[in-house]
């Protein structure tokens, strides 16, 4: 179904973004020992076939975090950054100089899970609080592959299309750069449950 | 570059040689390519979900049973004949698993089923069809050689 969005709801939704980034800043910050900033997010409500204008080219490959959102507005939360991203913030988690494999080192991938999942987290916290609706993550999923396969297999899953995709664009830099993108899919009806329980 | 023609997501597009089409970043998706071996011409489409009957609207290039529909209309104004059509499909990938949880309908199996059927229907023949697998796909299809070369992050690349 169709959402039709408004410049006042994008503007609501871009500052829960910035409180989302900040506190996925301040999460990745304590777990990484190192100074990660953000930048102030830009915010776009689009139908999914053109997300092409804003993650460029969809063979790119990224590492791609993937968490179900279950509870009174469910949907999925998905968080993706480049291959040299995940391979810095795995290096820095697991304390090492080693070049790692994030395609096939099961460790790697392991805590690169765990990354995106305090990441998610951090996104999901923000909504909640504007809210007041409790939205909890489920066990998280990884592929790090080609971003425009991960994200339609995400979107397609269950066969059913939203038009709408809510993207949160967050740049997380720190030394060295960090930067990764947040996306909310909402369940048919969910949007319209969170906007409406903030007032909007 | 050059003579290359870039299909979208829920896009379909149609080619002489030595024009070739390209789509990128197959997940769940399918790209169907039909070519005409005499006329050296050809298409692709770049379909999302197997049906648009239901209360699924939108887009009709979304769909396979549509899109496919759309694709052929555009090839048949190019002077080709139906029995002259070979298809090559790619995609229809399962890129995630949740452990614990099984996957009751997978949707890149889904896809691969409604799209060979709708071919079957068309009378179009199958000649390649390189489906499933957890891993994303880039299609480049030459229309005049019927040549599919996909290229996958890592595994590998081949010409089919």
């Amino acid at each position: 179904m169709k959402v039709e969005i408004t410049q006042f709801q994008l503007d609501a939704l871009r500052e829960i973004g910035n409180i989302g980034s900040g506190n996925a800043a301040t999460a990745l910050s304590t777990l990484l020992q190192r100074r990660i900033d953000m930048s102030v997010p830009k915010v776009w409500a689009i139908p999914f076939e053109q997300i092409a204008d804003i993650i460029g080219h969809l063979d790119t490959p990224q590492a791609t975090i993937y968490v179900k959102v279950e509870g009174e507005a469910p949907g999925k939360a998905v968080f993706y950054f480049p291959v040299e991203s995940a391979e810095v913030v795995v290096q820095a988690l697991l304390g090492t100089d080693k070049p790692m494999d994030v395609y096939t080192d099961e460790m790697a991938q392991s805590a690169l899970k765990e990354v995106g999942n305090i990441l998610v987290s951090s996104f999901l916290i923000a909504l909640t609080q504007f809210s007041g609706i409790p939205l909890q993550p489920s066990v998280p999923a990884l592929a790090v592959d080609m971003i425009g396969a991960s994200l339609d297999a995400i979107f397609l899953e269950e066969g059913m299309l939203e038009d709408t995709v809510l993207f949160i664009d967050t740049q997380l830099t720190g030394i060295p750069k960090i930067e990764g993108k947040f996306i909310f899919l909402p369940d048919d009806g969910s949007l319209e449950k969170l906007l409406g329980a903030m007032g909007l | 570059m050059n003579g290359v023609i870039s299909v979208g997501m829920a896009d379909y597009k149609t080619a002489r040689s030595p024009e070739i089409l390209l789509t990128a970043g197959l997940g769940s998706c399918i790209g169907i390519c039909i070519h005409d071996p005499f006329l050296k011409v050809g298409g692709m489409a770049h379909i999302m979900l197997p049906t648009a009957t239901g209360s699924l609207g939108g887009n009709p290039a979304k769909y396979a049973d549509t899109a496919l529909e759309l694709l052929l209309q555009e090839i048949a104004s190019m002077g080709t004949n139906k029995s002259r059509l070979r298809a090559k499909i790619a995609g229809g990938a399962q890129m995630f698993s949740f452990p614990g949880r099984p996957q009751v309908l997978k949707i890149g199996d889904r896809n691969a089923e409604a799209v060979a059927q709708e071919l079957k229907k068309h009378g179009i023949t199958l000649l390649v069809s390189d489906v499933g697998g957890s891993f994303g796909r880039t299609i480049h299809f030459d229309v005049g050689t019927g040549e599919l070369r996909i290229r996958t992050i890592n595994h590998g690349e081949k010409v089919v």
